[in-house]
């Protein structure tokens, strides 16, 4: 009887809830958040509901161009816009304003600027572009069509390095799924080259070129660096002179002090391409068919990621630009009259590529073998191309080659690939130059070439690029065995060259004969994840064994899926185990899966509910073979350009035993004295030279990357005269470090928490011109605007000078003041953070000290899976009201919510109107006493803490999860996490789910105090900040301290910072930027960017006065109190607040601050 | 001294030991021996540098406020120490939860390595090695112990709640590392598995040392059974041995701290597992005290230094 009563209150206590909560939405309907970044249902449904590209053609599989179809253009100059979503090219700002910053990048653009168009990513209205054109299609015209458009990569101030995407609508709608996303690759080379003069050539030279490498160690006694040069030498006869000539064309690969190598900058190169619509992910092949029926049609480009300048859009008849790859049996025939070549063999080293479609495409390192070249027991050089970077389907790389003899001639490569256990992976070879290639553009030379196979094997191999051709008989039929499967041979390709041509060799990576396997895996895979989900909405995701669920009543079709899959996987396994010769482990996974899907299916009573959470596991098993099996990863040192009768032997694939042995030895002893500090530091400081010294705890790469920004032309040295030694030291160095007097003057990415720990104990100098500790001379260079004069003497200003009166005088600007450095470029809440009140600033006009500038910057976000929300039909949720009202029907699925209750319990509290501290309100109380007391235990805290709590013991939200897999498995569908590391987790973890969700602002809550409702989010930030250790020895370090951290911190380099760790590493290496206005330029996607700065536009954070380390502990105690044992939220946080109290007044007054009594309360101003 | 040593002094120059005053003759004596001093150098230094002077060290910081990063600190005298014993309930807390945690672990892991180490003695050699690997590979394996925290993940699909669920016994998952009831049970036990280490391979040693012939003689002066045997003869000759694996565990039962980290988070829910360590590195590493912090690690260093006093005693009534 009790627990009905119980029972009953609650539900009446809910209802209530509900029906109040309904209420406040209505009443506050007029006050609601300015824009909405997330998609609407509407959108989603679109999204989900587009059918495949296979659905679309088999529509049209019957139908038949007809006769006479020519190519029908788009007038791209008269288009439909709203507001600045495209301008003819001439009268586009962002073009302007590009010809005026870098004239040189345009240098291919000709007379185009008339009749192209320049296609925005953000309109006016800060909404993701989007620019139409109509056309009509004739009664003749009506056909199948394959898509066309010419296309300049611009870089304008709108460009950051991701590649060009545009999603496509025919008549409003995507046609098919594949083009909702269309990619049009940069173009990307190295600048690392230099021509020489034209000279005589040496005596005996012949005209044509030739290609050498050659590897300079590092010389210790000369103190010279060390460099790895490929050369170029092009010999051709002078028509003024009639004498040989030659230019030599020099592309290094630079080495640091130590003889590391260092990575050659990739930069952009804008050209004229050409796109044609094909399947980015390699399964379709060919081009992809549109079908143009009769009348007025709308095409329409909506802007992903970049601008674009586009010349044309053109629809090909699907015959004549279709034309078939010949086979390799065709391509022998074509060129059977030719002879072997003979000769010697070139080598191509892979490390310099001319060409590469990704910045990530670069140079490696491997010592795994000693005969690598170049190669060096003390050092890491760049000898290889590979493994990361350079594995994605689609990406490539070229190599120019010229050869002697015309012939016929094999390709052989230098290659370890140990990536997929006994599986092969592919790679398509195409060529340009002489008889290959469209417009320069190359082509596959015939069928086969593009999937050349790799095997697996642990070491290293050098093997003839070959596959697997149909076998013919003498009669010239092809063979087939007994099953009627054809017969395949391996064959080394044989490829046709002529002498003093020079051809483009384009190694791209590619799913070849992997394609058709993976296809079938990833619709299992579909089809079992609907399955599953179909299992846990009906039993739950945690069944019972014991119970007898009748699944063959109730789910029989999920038993046929079952079974069905379990022989699917199991005939994929077996034809890959035939083709590889061998059952690797990467196989064998899919072995794994069918036997247990076949026990589920075949004894389904038992074992569906036993074994489903292995099920699950099994699931994203599944999703990792298919991610592994599609990246093309391998390591290449060399490919050569074998004649077909040299004598000579392809480089070996292996070191022999003594050369191993000994290479091991060195690398072994050098170990000893490799100082990995010095990573990437291209010079010592010279003797009188100031330099200052920077810390960091970071990886290699990022270490890389800011040294790079250092030294470049116009970074930090070249524009202050500084020099800055860099180093990357681990994680705990500070503190040791400062004890011991050894401190750095600059330290990057601080946590705030620290940030004040090592302020209030004197460790940290004040950046906001009143640190109490500094004299009026030291606080001078934060709070003035500093200029120099050419000899290098210094004026300080409180206020700017005009551009005009500082030229006048010759003065040129060197660091700005605080308020300047950080005027509108952070999130008030992030200075928050790194802001304190300064005891011995007690009576000053502003007392509070900031220590550092922030750096990177994290706060909470929403993530939703589209497709799901579509599916059950829910809108996304903006308000906590409306995400429990959505609750229940996600719940009827068995599918949960996921935030961690840490971080409900903060950002709830803060979007209530409450605060984490008392005092904090400056316009009341004077700052000193701000933090003196904990705020847990006014109404707003406790009343969110109560909500917090019902959220897991009343709405049962998951306490502990591991958010990625339940996300891709669907069973999490809504989640709130740190916006750039569940996003760096999805992009690689969850591939099979790209596309199906989004992120947006955290849901608000409604705030009493204002009577709105409000979406803050709560940030996390590291910061720059400057050492006390940087005034030992005087006052020099201080200024270009100052300068290196505004320099570090502004927006340009933020962003280019945050550009090439993406470049280098990937997409999913997203930076957080603490920078507002560097958002702007970093490689999300129009949409993507507005949610972000939505969120950033609603951002609170909580200060760490002295005592803060003590409250979190407190607040899961007091929740797993409530969690764990039923306690009262009220009383179990009420239990604390003394302990935290008398926790915070210690630590005050450890460090000088007032502090507070229990009872007593700080006196409000005035 | 022994009579070989006096007798090469007499030989080089007569002098008689009480001629010379105490210092006068150690010095005479390292000088003649310095080959040994010379010897022993190395380790004597860095055990000096390295643990002798940071004993002492500690005992003077703990008489200060030293906070890491101001130099130098101020003395306060026994503040530390009056408010360690007098205001902080949480040390009191600690002490009870490391002495109830030494208490159990220490001797059942102590007498479970003994038994084992006895039991694997038993075993034919080859059979020997791989049983004493099986033993001994948890407490080599690092952090193997995070299975556990697979084990009892608290997530539903965690293999503890998992089952749980699946037979019914609960509808929502246990929070086990984070549930005040549960965490000091579960720690115990993952101690103990973890326990099985260096004194369990010294106790295997040890049993191989020993000599059949004095078995033999016992059983010739009428032992009767195999306990007798264990009790008169193997443990006695062992001592060695056992004083030292006595004193690994007992360290490592005070000093366990890192793996309820790993597993509970840091704090423990409630301060339901915080020991005399973990308080340590609360105050040492996130209030930057460091002055009270060693405080502790004194008050710690004397209860293991008693404790192993005692169980000195304890052991030297083996086999009486």
């Amino acid at each position: 009887m009790k627990r009905t009563l119980f029972q009953k209150v609650v539900c009446l206590i809910l209802s209530v809830t509900f029906i109040l909560a309904t209420f406040t939405v209505g009443a506050s309907a007029g006050q609601y958040k300015e824009a909405s970044t997330s998609s609407t249902l509407e959108e989603m449904k679109a999204l989900v509901g587009t059918s495949s590209y296979a659905e679309y053609i088999e529509d049209y599989a019957e139908f038949v161009n007809p006769d006479g179809l020519v190519s029908k253009f788009i007038d791209v100059t008269n288009f439909i816009e709203n507001n600045g979503d495209a301008y003819i090219t001439v009268d586009s700002p962002y073009y302007l304003e590009a010809l005026e910053n870098n004239a040189s990048a345009w240098g291919g653009f000709g007379d185009n600027a008339n009749s192209s168009v320049y296609l925005t990513t953000i309109n006016n209205d800060k909404k993701a572009s989007s620019v139409s054109w109509n056309f009509t299609v004739t009664n003749e015209e009506v056909g199948l069509y394959f898509l066309k458009i010419e296309y300049y990569n611009c870089q304008t101030s709108e460009s950051s390095v991701s590649a060009i995407q545009r999603k496509l609508l025919i008549d409003g709608k995507i046609p098919f799924s594949e083009v909702s996303s269309l990619t049009l690759d940069k173009h990307w080379s190295y600048n690392n080259y230099s021509d020489s003069e034209p000279t005589e050539a040496p005596a005996g030279a012949t005209v044509g070129t030739t290609v050498t490498y050659e590897y300079i160690p590092a010389d210790v006694v000369k103190g010279t660096r060390g460099h790895y040069n490929k050369y170029v030498t092009e010999v051709y006869s002078d028509a003024a002179s009639g004498k040989l000539m030659q230019v030599v064309t020099t592309y290094t690969i630079e080495q640091d002090i130590n003889g590391n190598s260092m990575a050659p900058l990739a930069e952009e190169s804008s050209e004229w391409s050409t796109y044609i619509c094909a399947d980015k992910a390699g399964y379709t092949e060919g081009n992809f068919k549109f079908y143009l029926a009769e009348g007025t049609h709308t095409i329409t480009l909506e802007a992903e990621r970049e601008p674009v300048i586009i010349k044309s859009i053109e629809f090909v008849p699907a015959e004549d630009g279709g034309s078939d790859v010949i086979s390799y049996r065709d391509y022998l025939e074509l060129h059977s009259g030719k002879s072997a070549a003979g000769g010697s063999i070139t080598v191509i080293e892979a490390e310099f590529p001319d060409s590469v479609s990704d910045a990530s495409v670069s140079a490696s390192n491997d010592n795994t073998s000693a005969i690598t070249y170049p190669i060096a027991p003390n050092a890491q050089l760049f000898n290889v191309i590979g493994e990361t970077g350079y594995d994605a389907i689609g990406q490539w790389a070229t190599y120019k080659f010229t050869v002697n003899q015309s012939g016929m001639y094999n390709l052989s490569m230098r290659y370890k690939q140990n990536a997929l256990q006994g599986m092969f992976i592919c790679r398509s070879f195409k060529l340009a130059g002489g008889e290959y290639g469209l417009n320069g553009t190359p082509t596959s030379p015939f069928k086969e070439a593009e999937n050349a196979r790799f095997d697996y094997d642990s070491n290293w191999q050098s093997t003839k690029i070959s596959g697997y051709v149909q076998k013919y008989d003498e009669a010239g039929n092809p063979v087939y065995d007994g099953n009627g499967n054809p017969v395949k041979e391996k064959t080394d390709y044989q490829f046709y060259f002529e002498a003093g041509v020079e051809y483009t060799l384009h190694v791209e990576c590619a799913l070849g004969d992997l394609k058709e396997h993976i296809q079938k895996v990833e619709s299992t895979l579909a089809n079992l994840n609907e399955a599953y989900l179909k299992i846990i909405q009906y039993t739950g995701a945690d069944a019972d064994a014991n119970q007898d669920y009748m699944f063959e009543k109730q789910l029989p079709g999920v038993l046929v899926t079952l079974i069905k899959e379990a022989i699917n996987l199991t005939e994929i396994a077996d034809e890959l185990e035939r083709e590889c010769g061998t059952n690797g482990a990467h196989i064998s996974t899919l072995d794994t899966v069918a036997r247990l899907l076949n026990t589920m299916g075949k004894n389904y009573g038992k074992e569906i509910a036993a074994n489903l959470s292995t099920f699950k596991s099994y699931l994203g098993t599944l999703g990792t073979w298919i991610n592994s099996s599609k990246q093309g990863t391998m390591m290449v040192d060399s490919i050569c350009i074998v004649p077909v009768n040299t004598t000579e032997q392809i480089p070996y694939a292996s070191a022999n035993f003594f050369q191993s042995i000994w290479f091991e030895i060195c690398s072994f002893i050098y170990s000893f004295f490799t100082d990995y500090n010095q990573m990437g530091v291209t010079s010592l400081p010279e003797e009188g030279v100031h330099s200052i010294d920077v810390w960091l705890a970071s990886g290699r790469d990022q270490s890389q990357i800011w040294r790079s920004m250092l030294d470049a032309e116009g970074g930090f040295t070249d524009r202050y005269g500084t020099a800055v030694s860099l180093k990357l030291v681990t994680g705990g160095t500070l503190l040791p470090s400062i004890l011991s007097g050894k401190g750095p003057d600059v330290y990057l990415g601080f946590g705030a928490a620290e940030v004040i720990n090592y302020a209030i104990r004197e460790a940290i100098i004040g950046v906001s011109g009143n640190d109490p500790y500094l004299t009026d001379e030291q606080n001078a260079v934060f709070s003035n605007y500093i200029y120099k004069d050419a000899s290098g003497k210094t004026y300080k200003y409180a206020e700017p000078l005009s551009d005009a009166d500082a030229a006048a005088q010759g003065l040129t600007l060197v660091s700005n003041k605080f308020e300047a450095a950080i005027d509108g470029q952070f999130a008030p809440a992030a200075m928050k953070t790194l802001t304190i009140y300064s005891p011995l600033n007690e009576g000053k006009e502003n007392a509070d000290v900031t220590y550092g500038i922030p750096m990177t910057m994290g706060f909470p976000m929403m993530f939703y899976r589209m497709d799901i929300l579509a599916e059950l039909n829910q809108e996304v949720p903006e308000t906590w009201d409306q995400l429990l009202e959505i609750l229940p029907v996600l719940q009827a699925n068995n599918m949960d919510i996921g935030v961690t209750y840490v971080l409900a319990l903060d950002f709830m509290m803060y979007q209530m109107g409450g605060s984490m501290w008392k005092y904090t309100d400056q316009s009341k109380y004077d700052s000193k006493w701000a933090g003196a007391k904990i705020d847990l235990d006014s109404d707003i805290a406790l009343e969110a803490f109560d909500f917090v709590c019902r959220l897991y013991t009343d709405y049962s939200f998951p306490v502990s999860f591991d958010i990625a897999n339940r996300f891709r498995t669907g069973e999490m569908p809504i989640t709130v996490g740190d916006y750039a590391t569940v996003y760096n987790t999805l992009v690689i973890y969850a591939t099979d789910i790209s596309g199906l969700w989004e992120f947006s602002s955290i849901p608000g809550s409604f705030d009493k105090d204002t009577g709105a409702y409000n979406y803050d989010s709560l940030a996390t930030v590291t910061a720059t900040i400057i050492l006390r250790s940087c005034l030992d020895g005087g006052d020099q370090d201080l200024l270009p301290s100052w300068q290196f951290t505004q320099w570090q911190t502004s927006a340009d380099v933020q962003s280019n910072y945050g550009n090439r760790i993406v470049a280098l590493i990937g997409p999913a290496a997203k930076y957080e930027t603490a920078n507002i206005n560097a958002i702007e330029d970093l490689s999300w996607t129009a949409n993507e960017k507005a949610a972000i700065r939505n969120q950033m536009d609603h951002l609170d954070a909580i200060v760490n006065y002295p005592g803060s380390y003590i409250y979190a502990r407190y607040m899961k105690f007091a929740f797993l109190d409530v969690y764990n044992e039923g306690a009262k939220p009220h009383d179990a946080m009420m239990d604390y607040i003394d302990a935290i109290n008398s926790e915070i007044s210690r630590k005050r007054e450890e460090f000088g601050l007032p502090s507070l009594d229990k009872n007593a309360s700080a006196p409000t101003k005035g | 001294m022994s009579q070989e040593n006096v007798k090469t002094v007499d030989t080089a120059r007569p002098v008689k030991r009480d001629e010379m005053s105490k210092w006068q003759w150690t010095w005479k004596e390292i000088k003649r021996n310095k080959t040994a001093y010379f010897m022993v150098a190395p380790f004597c230094i860095l055990f000096i540098v390295f643990t002798v002077l940071p004993v002492f060290l500690s005992i003077i910081l703990s008489l200060t406020d030293f906070n890491m990063l101001q130099f130098p600190p101020n003395f306060k005298g026994i503040d530390n120490y009056t408010r360690l014993f007098l205001e902080d309930e949480i040390f009191m807390l600690a002490i009870q939860n490391t002495l109830i945690f030494a208490a159990v672990t220490g001797p059942v892991s102590y007498i479970m390595s003994l038994l084992v180490a006895w039991f694997v003695n038993e075993l034919p050699p080859k059979v020997r090695a791989v049983v004493t690997l099986v033993f001994y590979a948890p407490s080599i394996s690092g952090q193997v112990y995070l299975i556990w925290k697979t084990l009892f993940s608290s997530d539903s699909y965690g293999w503890a709640n998992a089952t749980l669920m699946k037979l019914g016994f609960i509808t929502d998952p246990i929070l086990w590392f984070e549930d005040a009831a549960y965490v000091m049970p579960l720690c115990i036990v993952v101690a103990l598995w973890t326990s099985l280490g260096t004194a369990f391979l010294s106790f295997i040693a040890g049993f191989q040392t020993i000599d059949r012939s004095m078995y033999e003689a016992a059983a010739v002066d009428g032992i009767k059974n195999r306990w007798q045997e264990l009790w008169f003869i193997t443990l006695p000759t062992m001592r060695p041995q056992m004083m030292f694996g006595a004193v690994l565990s007992i360290t490592s039962s005070f000093g366990f701290g890192a793996v309820v980290d790993a597993l509970c988070g840091y704090p423990s829910v409630d301060y339901a597992a915080h020991t005399i360590m973990h308080h340590l590195s609360d105050y040492g590493g996130q209030r930057y005290e460091l002055g009270y912090a060693s405080a502790i690690a004194v008050v710690l260093f004397v209860i293991m230094y008693g404790s192993n006093i005692l169980v000195k005693n304890a052991l030297s009534k083996v086999g009486e």
